[in-house]
C-alpha cells in the first residue's frame, strides 16, 4: 500500500496566491499531505467498513491517477467526464485532471443514455470515468452514437470482464501504470503539482437546464477557492469538518464542500456505502457540518413523528410535552425574546429526555453547521429542528456563483429571509427586483456560449433571475423567480408561488390560488386537504358527508382564515391576502387545473372560476358556482353550489 | 436516552468485533470494574467477605457450568462434585509442597479429566437422560470421596489448607482472599465474553443447536461434547480451588453435596443461559434473596409487633424465595439477563418503541 508513497515526500512547495493560500486544488493537496500527512482525509464504507485514507495516500493516488491519465491522452483544455454515485475514486480522478489542467465535467448518474449526449457537449471529453457497469454501458452507447469518449475509466469492475479492452481501463490498473510512471521519474510529481494555475477552469457544471439544453458553468480555481473562502469568513465552514458526502456529485454544492472546500480546509470527507443507505450511514458517519434540502429534512422530521406515534405511551407523551413547548420557544427566540431561565431549564431537561436521543438517532448530534438550501423550507421543519438544538441554518447560492452567495449568520436567524451576503460577496436589487452578485466566486461566463454569457453578466454582474428584496439590517428575502412576478392594479410586485408555498406548508390546506394580477390587492381560492381536515373535523365533532360539504363549514373557514392571517403576518402590508373561498373539490390533474407535477395552471384557474373571482373582489357574502366534472369514465357533468367568502380579518 | 450511537463507525473489522462498541456499556462496565477494585477500602469488611467474595467464587462457578450449559446445550448435575474434585487434589498437592500456583492448575487438570468422563455419557444421552447419568455422577463422586480416607481423611473429617502463596503474595487476611478472587474470576469471565467469537465457542453453538445438524456441517459432536465438559470442567476444578483457599478455608465431603450443584445451575437457569452477565446476577439472586428475605421478613415482623414462631420465620422466606425464582422464570424465561437486556432494550431505542431504520 505505501509503496508508492516516497516520491510524494518530495513534493514541499506548491502554487500559491499572494495571501499563501493554494492556488489550485491539486496544490492545496500537496499542501495537506506535506503539513496534515497522516490525518484522515476520506472515510469510505465499503463492506460495512469505514476505509480511512489519509491526505498522503490520497495525495499519491491522485498523482498517480493523474500520471496516467496524462499517459492515456488526457490533456489542458480538454474535459473529463465523471459519471456515479459519490465515490473517493471519482473525486480524486476530478483532482487528477485538474493538475492535468483539464477538467472534470460530472454527470448525474441517473441522467438517461439519450440525454448523456447535452452533458458531454462542452470540451470535448475523450476519456470519462464511470463508477460501475450501468455508467460504463451508458458511455459505450454514447461512443457509438458520437464516437467519445475513446476510453472509459471504471471503478467496480463487476460485470465489466467480457467487455472490449481497447476503450475500458480499470481504475487499479490506471493506479499501477501511474505509480510506475512516478517511479520511474520522480521529478513527475512536482511537475504535475504545478501545472494548473489559479485561471485554469476546476470543474465544468451544468446548469438546470430546466429549458433547453443545460448551459455550461465554468468555474475556475480562483472561483472555487474564492467561493470557499468567502463561507469560511462568513461562518459557514470551519476547518477541519467532519463532512458527509451524500448529494448527488454533478451539482455544484457537491463539488465545493466535498472536494474544494474539503482539501482547501482539510475535512475529513464520510462518504456513504451506496445511496440507499445514506440515512442509516448517516448516523455512524455523525459529521459535524451537513447541508440537506428541504425535502430531506422534512422527512427526517416524518421518520420522527411516524416513530413516536408507534412508541410506547411513557416515551411518547415524554415527546409530546418537551417538543412543543421547545418549538414555542424557539419560535420566541427567533422573534426576539430569549428564553427565561425556567425555560432554559425545561429545554436542559428536554435535551437529556427527548432531543438528544432524537438527534443522535437520526445522526445529527454532532452537527454544528446543519443548512438548508434548493428551496424555501416550511415553518414546522425548520422549528422543530432548530428546536432540537440543531443549528439549522439557510443558505443561498447558484451554479454561477460556486453555490455561495448567502447565508444565515449564527444567531441571525429567521424564516423567511436567507441571511446577509457572504464576505466578499456584493448583492444589488435592480428596479426589476433582480437580485445581481458580483463575487470572487462568480464565473466570467458560460463555457461557449458567449450570448447567453452577455446576458446573464452584463455589466459586471450576475443576473441571477430571482426576485428579492433586502430586509431590515440587510438580510436577503428571496421571493422566486423574476420570471414569476406578477403585479397588482397599484403596481405592487409579488409571486403568487412565494406566497402559495407559504400557505400550503400548512396540512390543512392542498392546493390554493393567490389571485391579484391587474386587480386591487390578493384574494385566494384555496382547497382543504381532505384526509387532515376530516381528521381535524372528526376531533372536533363536525358531521360532514363529502369533501364539498366539509369545506363549507364554518369552523372549516375559520381554519383556512387562521392559516392565511398566520402567513399573512410575514407579508409586507399590501401583499396580504385579504379575501378567500374554499373550494368545494381540489384542483385536479384530470380538471386541467394543475400539471402532472402539481404545478398550477393560472391561465385555465382565471378562466373557470372567472365568476368567482368577480366575486372574491366585488364584496359578494356568497357565489353560486357552477363546476364541470370529469368522471374517470371521461364523461363530464356539472355540479351547482352556492360557495361562501370570508375575509382573512 | 443513556445510549449515544451516532459517530460509531467501524474503520476494521477487528473494530467491529469490540466487545462493547457503546460507551455507556464502557462506562458501565468501567464503573463496575472500578467499584470491585477499591471495594476492600470503600464497604465494610463484613460485607466484603460475606458477599462480595462469595458472589465472585459462585459467580464464577456459575460462569463454568454456563459454557457447557448455554454453550454447549448439555445439562450437568453433578457440577458439586467437579469442584470437590479440584479442591480436594490443589489442597492435597498444597499439603505435598507443591506450589499453589501449580496445584491449582493440578486441581483444575484432575478435575477436567474425571469431568470429561461425565462427557463420555452425553456422547449417547440427552436431557433427562444426561441429567440423570450426571447426578449419578454426583453421587459415585461423594462416595469415593467420603469413603476413600487417602482423600477426605475419613467421612467427617475435615483437612485444613495450609497458608499459600500465588506469586509470592501471600493469599490470606481478607483483602488479599478477595482480590485473588476477584483476579481468577477476570479471568474466567473474560474467557466467557470471548469464547463466543472463537472457532471453538461457535462449533460449541453448532452442537446446542441440533448435535447430528452440527456433524453433517463438519463439527465433529464427538470432539466438542468432550471439549466443551473438559472445558467446563477444568474451570470447575479451579474455582474449587479458589473456593476452599479463599473463602471455606477448609475442606470437607459435605460442602460438596447435590445441594451445591442443584445451587449453581439454579443460579444459570435464573441468571440466564449462555449469558455472562446473568451468571452474575444469577449468583447474586440465589446467594443474597435468602438473606435479604430473612432480614426483611424479621424486620417487618418485629416492626409490626407480630411474634412469628420460629418456624414459620425460617419457612416464610424460603416460600418467598420459591415464589421469587418462579416469579422471575415466569415473567422471563430466558432469566434474569433477558429481563436486563430488555430493560437496556427499552433505553437503546428511546424514544422509539424498537430499533428504526
Amino acid at each position: 500500500m505505501n509503496a508508492h508513497v516516497p516520491p510524494v515526500r518530495f513534493v514541499t512547495s506548491w502554487p500559491t496566491r499572494p495571501d499563501g493560500v493554494p492556488a489550485t486544488l491539486i496544490a492545496a493537496l500537496a499542501r495537506n499531505a506535506h503539513e496534515s500527512a497522516d490525518r484522515v482525509a476520506f472515510r469510505e464504507r465499503d463492506y460495512g467498513i469505514w476505509q480511512e485514507r489519509t491526505w498522503r495516500e490520497v495525495f499519491a493516488e491522485t498523482l498517480a491517477l493523474a500520471a496516467a491519465f496524462q499517459s492515456i491522452g488526457l490533456g489542458p483544455g480538454q474535459a473529463l467526464t465523471v459519471i456515479g454515485d459519490n465515490r473517493m475514486r471519482l473525486y480524486l480522478s476530478m483532482i487528477a485532471a485538474t493538475a492535468l489542467r483539464a477538467f472534470p465535467s460530472p454527470v448525474f448518474p441517473d441522467v438517461p443514455p439519450e440525454e448523456l449526449t447535452h452533458y458531454t457537449r462542452y470540451g470535448e471529453p475523450r476519456i470519462a470515468v464511470a463508477e460501475d457497469q450501468e455508467q460504463v454501458d451508458k458511455l459505450l452507447e454514447l461512443r457509438e452514437r458520437t464516437g467519445r469518449p475513446h476510453r472509459i475509466v471504471y471503478d467496480d469492475p463487476r460485470g465489466l470482464s467480457g467487455y472490449p479492452d481497447d476503450v475500458i481501463v480499470s481504475y487499479d490498473e490506471m493506479l499501477l501504470r501511474g505509480r510506475a510512471l512516478l517511479a520511474a521519474k520522480p521529478a513527475l510529481a512536482t511537475d504535475l503539482v504545478s501545472h494548473a494555475t489559479a485561471e485554469d477552469i476546476a470543474v465544468l457544471m451544468h446548469s438546470s437546464g430546466t429549458t433547453g439544453a443545460p448551459k455550461g458553468v465554468p468555474l475556475r480555481h480562483r472561483n472555487v477557492i474564492g467561493g470557499v473562502l468567502n463561507a469560511r469568513a462568513g461562518g459557514v465552514i470551519d476547518e477541519h469538518e467532519d463532512y458527509y458526502a451524500y448529494l448527488p456529485a454533478a451539482w455544484v454544492g457537491d463539488f465545493m464542500f466535498s472536494l474544494a472546500a474539503a482539501v482547501l480546509l482539510r475535512f475529513t470527507v464520510n462518504i456513504p456505502e451506496r445511496q440507499e443507505t445514506v440515512l442509516r450511514d448517516l448516523r455512524e458517519a455523525a459529521p459535524t457540518w451537513y447541508l440537506a434540502a428541504p425535502r430531506a429534512w422534512d422527512n427526517m422530521l416524518t421518520r420522527v413523528q411516524v416513530g413516536i406515534e408507534d412508541s410506547t405511551r411513557a416515551k411518547r407523551a415524554l415527546f409530546k410535552y418537551f417538543v412543543p413547548r421547545a418549538i414555542e420557544i424557539e419560535r420566541r427566540r427567533l422573534a426576539g425574546t430569549p428564553p427565561s431561565v425556567v425555560e432554559r431549564l425545561l429545554m436542559f431537561a428536554g435535551e437529556i429526555l427527548v432531543f438528544g436521543p432524537v438527534k443522535d438517532y437520526l445522526g445529527v448530534s454532532l452537527v454544528r453547521h446543519a443548512f438548508t438550501g434548493g428551496e424555501a423550507i416550511g415553518e414546522d421543519t425548520f422549528l422543530f429542528f432548530r428546536a432540537l438544538g440543531v443549528n439549522l441554518r439557510q443558505i443561498y447560492g447558484q451554479t454561477e456563483s460556486c453555490a455561495l452567495t448567502a447565508a444565515q449568520a449564527d444567531g441571525a436567524v429567521t424564516l423567511h429571509a436567507i441571511g446577509n451576503p457572504l464576505p466578499g460577496v456584493e448583492v444589488r436589487i435592480d428596479d426589476k427586483g433582480e437580485i445581481l452578485i458580483k463575487s470572487s466566486s462568480v464565473i466570467d461566463g458560460y463555457f461557449d456560449d458567449p450570448e447567453a454569457s452577455g446576458k446573464a453578466l452584463a455589466d459586471g454582474w450576475l443576473h441571477t433571475g430571482d426576485a428579492g428584496y433586502f430586509e431590515n439590517g440587510g438580510d436577503l428575502v428571496v421571493l422566486g423567480r423574476v420570471s414569476e412576478v406578477v403585479h397588482t392594479a397599484a403596481g405592487e410586485r409579488y409571486i403568487p408561488n412565494y406566497i402559495e408555498n407559504r400557505i400550503k406548508f400548512s396540512p390543512y390546506i392542498r392546493n390554493v390560488a393567490v389571485l391579484g394580477a391587474g386587480r386591487a390587492g390578493l384574494c385566494a381560492i384555496a382547497c382543504i386537504d381532505h384526509e387532515a381536515v376530516g381528521h381535524w373535523a372528526e376531533d372536533e365533532g363536525i358531521s360532514f358527508a363529502s369533501y364539498a360539504e366539509l369545506s363549507q363549514r364554518p369552523q372549516v373557514y375559520d381554519l383556512t382564515a387562521s392559516v392565511l392571517r398566520h402567513v399573512n403576518e410575514l407579508l409586507p402590508q399590501h401583499l396580504r391576502v385579504r379575501r378567500f373561498v374554499n373550494l368545494h373539490k381540489d384542483f385536479d390533474a384530470d380538471d386541467g387545473e394543475i400539471t402532472r407535477t402539481r404545478k398550477l395552471r393560472r391561465n385555465v384557474i382565471e378562466e373557470r372560476y372567472a365568476s368567482l373571482i368577480d366575486a372574491l373582489y366585488s364584496g359578494a357574502r356568497t357565489v353560486e358556482q357552477d363546476a364541470r366534472i370529469v368522471y374517470e369514465s371521461g364523461e363530464t357533468g356539472t355540479i351547482r353550489r352556492t360557495l361562501s367568502i370570508r375575509e382573512v380579518g | 436516552m443513556l445510549y449515544r450511537r451516532a459517530g460509531i463507525r467501524h474503520t476494521s473489522y477487528r473494530h467491529e468485533r469490540m466487545l462493547w462498541p457503546l460507551p455507556f456499556d464502557r462506562y458501565l462496565v468501567g464503573t463496575i470494574a472500578a467499584f470491585l477494585i477499591v471495594a476492600p477500602f470503600l464497604i465494610d469488611r463484613l460485607y466484603l467477605v460475606a458477599y462480595l467474595l462469595p458472589w465472585l467464587i459462585w459467580s464464577m462457578a456459575a460462569l463454568g457450568l454456563n459454557l457447557l450449559m448455554g454453550g454447549a446445550g448439555q445439562i450437568h448435575l453433578g457440577y458439586g462434585a467437579v469442584m470437590a474434585i479440584g479442591a480436594y487434589s490443589s489442597v492435597h498437592l498444597v499439603r505435598a509442597g507443591v506450589p499453589f500456583e501449580i496445584a491449582m492448575i493440578a486441581g483444575g487438570l484432575a478435575s477436567a479429566m474425571i469431568g470429561v468422563i461425565f462427557g463420555f455419557a452425553a456422547l449417547r444421552v440427552k436431557t433427562l437422560y444426561l441429567a440423570m447419568s450426571t447426578l449419578a455422577m454426583q453421587y459415585i463422586v461423594d462416595f469415593v470421596i467420603a469413603h476413600v480416607p487417602a482423600i477426605s481423611g475419613g467421612t467427617q473429617a475435615t483437612i485444613q489448607v495450609p497458608p499459600v502463596r500465588f506469586l509470592g503474595l501471600r493469599i490470606e487476611g481478607d483483602i488479599a482472599t478477595y482480590y485473588f478472587a476477584l483476579a481468577v474470576c477476570t479471568v474466567v469471565t473474560l474467557f466467557m465474553l470471548n469464547v463466543h467469537r472463537t472457532g471453538f465457542g461457535r462449533a460449541l453453538a453448532a452442537v446446542r443447536e441440533k448435535d447430528y445438524a452440527a456433524e453433517v456441517i463438519g463439527v465433529s459432536t464427538f470432539k466438542y461434547k468432550l471439549l466443551a465438559f473438559w472445558t467446563s470442567s477444568f474451570i470447575g476444578g479451579v474455582v474449587g480451588a479458589v473456593l476452599v483457599v479463599c473463602y471455606l478455608r477448609s475442606v470437607s465431603p459435605d460442602q460438596f453435596h447435590i445441594d451445591l450443584s442443584v445451587q449453581i445451575v439454579a443460579m444459570v437457569i435464573v441468571g440466564g443461559l449462555g449469558s455472562v452477565l446473568g451468571s452474575f446476577f444469577g449468583a447474586a439472586l440465589i446467594l443474597f434473596t435468602p438473606i435479604v428475605l430473612n432480614n426483611l421478613v424479621a424486620s417487618i415482623a418485629a416492626g409490626a409487633g407480630l411474634s412469628l414462631s420460629s418456624d414459620l420465620r425460617a419457612h416464610i422466606p424460603l416460600m418467598l424465595y420459591g415464589a421469587l425464582i418462579v416469579g422471575f422464570l415466569v415473567l422471563e424465561p430466558l432469566g434474569l439477563a433477558k429481563i436486563y437486556d430488555n430493560v437496556r432494550n427499552y433505553f437503546l431505542v428511546w424514544p422509539f418503541r424498537y430499533a428504526r431504520k
